[in-house]
């Protein structure tokens, strides 16, 4: 029993002593998490985001429209409650400032991603409001205006959402002079789909898929790694000599890898719960049972490649080609909805995505897209089909 | 030939051993004994079949044909509780670069159903100060001796080194050697190969010299020599000289040759021959630069044997 665990421990001390494994392996899934769960995961969360717009008013007017725009945009530029962030962060012109002069500045600022957005009310908004509400008098156009950066996502994000603020401004305004009827409005209403019948939260998503690229790369570089080049090093031919068995250095290599990913979960669920506030759990038992399964199929997937391979090189070169498409059409990271069909079919036959489903829909972030048998199924025929290609194919002495 | 007169002692003896790659036969039809308590040395030129020998010894390669018998047990191929007993020094042999050195012990330690103290076999190989050294951290020679302590685990009865000091620096040798002796001294039996002379005569009891994947010789490196006669040989540099210059020697002694500037003379009546060398050397205005007389070793039974020198 010693030489399996000795042998675990061998191959769980060179992963974490070695810099590059250790990167990979550990660093850069936190990382991952926590860059994408910053950047993605605060948009659409109240008070979780605050976006720089600029709010200039060209309207001398006073008590009127405009003051009333003015009202609403300041109105968003401040904290719902105390200590919460707003969700627009104003510039406003200085006193004696030229406006037109103001304007350009801004507009140069919006181009180059410093300002989200610029609320613009035009001279003789007023007016021209008050015109349009009066049954008699052809209305003459000024509109508000709202100037947004294209190819700027917060841009983007701000331009809807002040369109729809100022979209039920004017429903408020019309309705209010008894030009708008509230009750035709067709009902409708939002709810969540899902458990618990919340808003899922990206991090929520986020870090069943993060686990799971933890394991994957683990298995896919981590295994053809550490037999071949074990093997091209003739480090296993040393083993060979002594009455160390392959099966019994196989449990062991087994024993350090699985190890080796419950390290990661733990880290990554720590960071994901902890600083990050995910509320997900992995403590049922089925859901514990599939995160092995899941180590497990990644494995059995290693072993694949170092069976089609002859050097650790090639091996190397393999993983690192298979790495990205497998990752990223199988929704670790994203939906996976509206792609063309040749890539839904990549996503069909890809192991990783019915693993993915499978774990989110066992922590009831997500109902799955496969049903609950594919989802095990599957996964158990890629551990099948690829020991059986390892047994057949794999090499454990060079020039044998 | 003779395996006979220590088949009773032997540990091993090995019965026309064949191993062929292709259309090369790598091994061709060897048979010898290995006597308990010495070592036993395969010499030989690179690519004579000295490794591919071991490594069916050793339970890495199946022979095509003949018999090994180890421990008093016959076998086509090494098995497991064969393994329990042997020590294996490979020739290319690496351990995982990011273990330290006490931590390759212990996992050779754990494979076998006895083992020594990990410290034990560190004092031995002399690499106690070095127990916490990364295996990528150590010297040529420190690896090589860590190679050998993870051969000694197990207390082997017997110990096959294949090239221990190839590649290493001569005091890395030396140190090798070192250990070699101590463990000759402890009553285990060792088969070396190498293809250094000096390392066959230093260190072996019995030789073996192989070359294109047979025996042509075995004794005792004494005994070896001894085959050559009561030769006495007689060397000197002379790149002058041109083998019209070398013609008229060859009346004052048994055998000449020239190779790369150095001449040798063989010749079993000393005085006659040295007095006829000092005559030519006057005579032709050649110097006897770096005039050495020694009695024939290895190097001179293989080339006698082979008219190849043994390192090529």
């Amino acid at each position: 029993m010693t030489d399996v665990l000795l042998v675990a421990r061998s191959h769980l001390l060179t992963a974490l002593r070695e810099r590059v494994t250790l990167f990979w392996f550990l660093v850069f899934p936190v990382f991952l998490l926590v860059v994408l769960s910053l950047v993605f995961g605060r948009i659409g969360e109240d008070g979780g985001i605050t976006f720089d717009v600029a709010f200039v008013s060209f309207d001398r007017t006073a008590g009127g429209f405009s003051d009333a725009i003015e009202q609403v945009v300041d109105d968003l530029a401040t904290p719902a409650e105390a200590g919460a962030k707003p969700l627009l962060s104003l510039r406003r012109p200085g006193s004696d400032e030229d406006l037109a002069e103001f304007l350009g500045a801004a507009m140069v600022d919006v181009r180059r991603g410093r300002l989200a957005a610029i609320v613009a009310v035009p001279a003789g908004f007023d007016q021209s409001v008050r015109a349009r509400l009066s049954p008699t008098a052809a209305p003459e156009d000024v509109p508000l205006t709202l100037y947004v950066g294209s190819g700027n996502a917060a841009s983007g994000m701000a331009a809807s959402i002040l369109e729809q603020v100022f979209a039920g401004v004017d429903r408020a305004i019309l309705a209010r002079v008894g030009r708008f009827d509230e009750s035709a409005i067709v009902p409708h209403r939002t709810t969540w789909v899902g458990s618990d019948e919340r808003e899922t939260r990206y991090v929520d998503f986020l870090l069943p898929g993060i686990i799971l690229m933890g394991f994957f790369t683990n298995g896919l570089f981590g295994i053809p790694g550490s037999i071949l080049f074990s093997r091209d090093q003739r480090v296993l031919r040393r083993y060979w000599v002594t009455p160390l068995s392959v099966p019994r250095y196989l449990a062991g290599l087994s024993v350090g890898h699985l190890t080796l990913c419950v390290l990661q979960y733990a880290i990554l669920y720590v960071v994901g719960r902890f600083a990050l506030g995910a509320s997900v759990s992995f403590a049922a038992l089925d859901t514990a049972l599939y995160l092995v399964l899941a180590a497990a199929t990644f494995m059995a997937f290693g072993f694949l490649i170092a069976s089609l391979v002859r050097t650790a090189t090639a091996g190397m070169a393999v993983a690192n080609i298979l790495n990205m498409p497998m990752m990223f059409l199988s929704g670790l990271f994203f939906p996976i909805t509206g792609l063309p069909a040749f890539l839904t079919a990549i996503v069909y036959a890809n192991p990783v995505s019915y693993l993915a489903d499978g774990l989110r829909a066992s922590v009831g972030v997500e109902s799955g897209v496969f049903s609950p048998i594919l989802v095990v199924v599957v996964p158990l025929g890629w551990i099948v089909v690829s020991a059986a290609v390892a047994a057949w194919r794999l090499r454990w002495d060079v020039g044998r | 030939m003779n395996a006979r007169s220590t088949a009773d002692s032997a540990l091993m003896r090995v019965t026309d051993l064949t191993k062929h790659y292709g259309d090369v036969r790598a091994v061709d039809g060897i048979s010898f004994a290995v006597p308990n308590a010495s070592v036993f040395t395969l010499l030989g030129p690179n690519g004579a079949g000295k490794t591919t020998t071991l490594e069916m010894l050793e339970g890495i390669r199946e022979p095509d044909s003949g018999e090994i018998e180890i421990f008093g047990r016959r076998l086509r191929r090494i098995d497991r509780p064969t393994k329990q007993r042997i020590g294996v020094l490979l020739q290319e042999g690496n351990f995982e670069p990011y273990l330290r050195a006490r931590e390759v012990i212990a996992l050779f330690a754990s494979f076998f159903r006895t083992a020594r103290p990990v410290d034990d076999i560190l004092e031995r190989v002399a690499l106690a100060d070095k127990a916490r050294a990364f295996v990528k951290n150590l010297s040529g020679g420190q690896k090589q001796r860590l190679a050998i302590g993870a051969a000694l685990v197990n207390e082997p009865d017997l110990v096959f080194l294949d090239e221990p000091t190839t590649g290493l620096d001569p005091q890395a040798r030396r140190n090798v050697w070192s250990v070699v002796s101590d463990l000759r001294a402890t009553g285990v039996a060792l088969i070396l190969t190498t293809h250094y002379m000096e390392e066959a005569e230093a260190l072996s009891d019995h030789v073996c010299i192989m070359d294109h994947g047979k025996l042509i010789a075995e004794g005792s490196p004494r005994e070896l020599t001894a085959e050559l006669g009561q030769e006495t040989l007689v060397e000197f540099s002379a790149d002058a000289a041109g083998d019209d210059d070398l013609g008229p020697l060859d009346a004052c002694c048994k055998g000449i040759r020239s190779d790369a500037g150095l001449v040798t003379v063989e010749t079993t009546d000393l005085v006659t021959t040295m007095e006829a060398l000092l005559a030519w050397s006057r005579e032709r205005a050649i110097p006897l630069a770096n005039m050495t007389v020694r009695q024939p070793n290895l190097e001179d039974v293989f080339l006698s044997l082979t008219g190849r020198r043994l390192r090529e």
